[in-house]
C-alpha cells in the first residue's frame, strides 16, 4: 500500500473508499427498491402506466438479480475493509462523546448487512425461477426485506457519517 | 461468457442448489446470532496491531480494541456452508419438506434479538 499513500494521503484513502461504498450501495439500493416495489406492488394494467410511481415499479425484477447480488456483495467488502479503520478512529470518539445509540444502530446495520448475505443464495435462486407460483410469496417477502435491510443500512451509514465521518 | 451462463442457468434449475441455498440463508442467520451472543468468533481481529487470535480473545492492553465482526462472520458463512452442503445430500421427498418462506421469516425474527443483544447501546 506504500505507493499508493505516496501519492495521496491516508484520510483521503479511505475518504475515497468511503466514497466508493457509499454510491455502490446508492446503486444497490436504486436496484432493490425498484424490484421490491415491483414485486410488491405490481403493476397489473396498462392504465396510468404514463406516471411515475407507475413507471417505477413496472420494471422488470428478474432483471435485478445478478446485479443485486454482486453489488451486496462488493459493498459490503468495501464496508468490511473500512470497518478496520472506522473501528479505532470513528467508533472510539463516538463512544468518548456519549454517542451510545447511534453506536448501536450502526452495530445494528453491520449485523442486518450479515443477515442480506446470508440471503442472497436463495434470493438469486428465486429470482432465476420467475415463472414458478411456489415461489411468488417467498420471492416477494424476501425481496421486501432485502430492501428494508438496505434502506436502514444507508440511513445509518449517513448519519454516523454525520457524527464523525473519515478526516473529522 | 456462454460457459458462465450454463452453469448460473444449471444452478438455477438445480434443486440440490435450491436445498443448500435455503439451508444456507437460515443457518447464516441462526449461526451468526449465536456466534455473537455465545462468544464464538472464528477468530478475533486487533486492528491496532493487526494481530489475529483463534476464537474469542479480549482486547489486549495498549493495543487498542477487539474486532469480533469477521469472526462471527467467519463462524455464521462456515457452519451454514457445511449444513447447507449436508442438506443438499438428503434426498428430494425429506429437502421439498423445507418451507421457503423461512428464508425470511427466521432473519425478521431473529432482529430483535439482535437488538436485545446490544442492549449495551440503548442508553437514555
Amino acid at each position: 500500500m506504500d505507493f499508493v499513500f505516496d501519492t495521496i494521503s491516508v484520510n483521503t484513502f479511505w475518504t475515497i473508499l468511503l466514497i466508493v461504498h457509499g454510491l455502490l450501495a446508492v446503486a444497490l439500493l436504486g436496484a432493490l427498491t425498484h424490484q421490491a416495489m415491483a414485486v410488491v406492488m405490481p403493476v397489473r394494467r396498462a392504465a396510468g402506466a404514463d406516471r411515475f410511481v407507475t413507471r417505477f415499479r413496472a420494471v422488470s425484477g428478474p432483471r435485478y438479480a445478478n446485479a443485486v447480488c454482486v453489488l451486496w456483495v462488493i459493498t459490503f467488502i468495501f464496508g468490511a475493509w473500512i470497518y478496520t479503520k472506522y473501528r479505532i478512529h470513528i467508533r472510539i470518539p463516538i463512544e468518548q462523546q456519549g454517542f451510545w445509540k447511534t453506536q448501536g444502530v450502526f452495530e445494528l446495520k453491520e449485523h442486518l448487512v450479515t443477515f442480506g448475505l446470508g440471503s442472497l443464495p436463495i434470493y438469486w435462486y428465486l429470482w432465476k425461477n420467475p415463472g414458478n407460483p411456489e415461489y411468488d410469496s417467498a420471492r416477494k417477502w424476501l425481496t421486501a426485506w432485502l430492501a428494508v435491510i438496505c434502506w436502514y443500512a444507508f440511513l445509518v451509514g449517513h448519519i454516523v457519517n454525520n457524527v464523525r465521518g473519515f478526516g473529522s | 461468457m456462454s460457459a458462465l451462463n450454463g452453469s448460473s442457468s444449471s444452478l438455477a434449475t438445480s434443486a440440490r442448489f435450491k436445498t443448500f441455498a435455503i439451508v444456507f440463508g437460515i443457518a447464516t442467520a441462526v449461526l451468526y446470532v449465536i456466534s455473537d451472543m455465545a462468544r464464538l468468533p472464528l477468530f478475533t481481529y486487533h486492528p491496532g496491531t493487526g494481530r489475529i487470535d483463534l476464537g474469542w480473545a479480549p482486547a489486549r492492553r495498549d493495543e487498542g480494541p477487539a474486532m469480533y465482526w469477521y469472526g462471527w462472520i467467519a463462524t455464521a458463512v462456515l457452519g451454514a456452508a457445511i449444513l447447507g452442503i449436508l442438506a443438499a445430500m438428503l434426498p428430494k421427498r425429506v429437502t421439498r419438506k423445507i418451507p421457503l418462506s423461512l428464508a425470511w421469516i427466521v432473519p425478521v425474527l431473529l432482529t430483535p434479538v439482535l437488538i436485545y443483544s446490544l442492549r449495551f447501546f440503548w442508553r437514555w
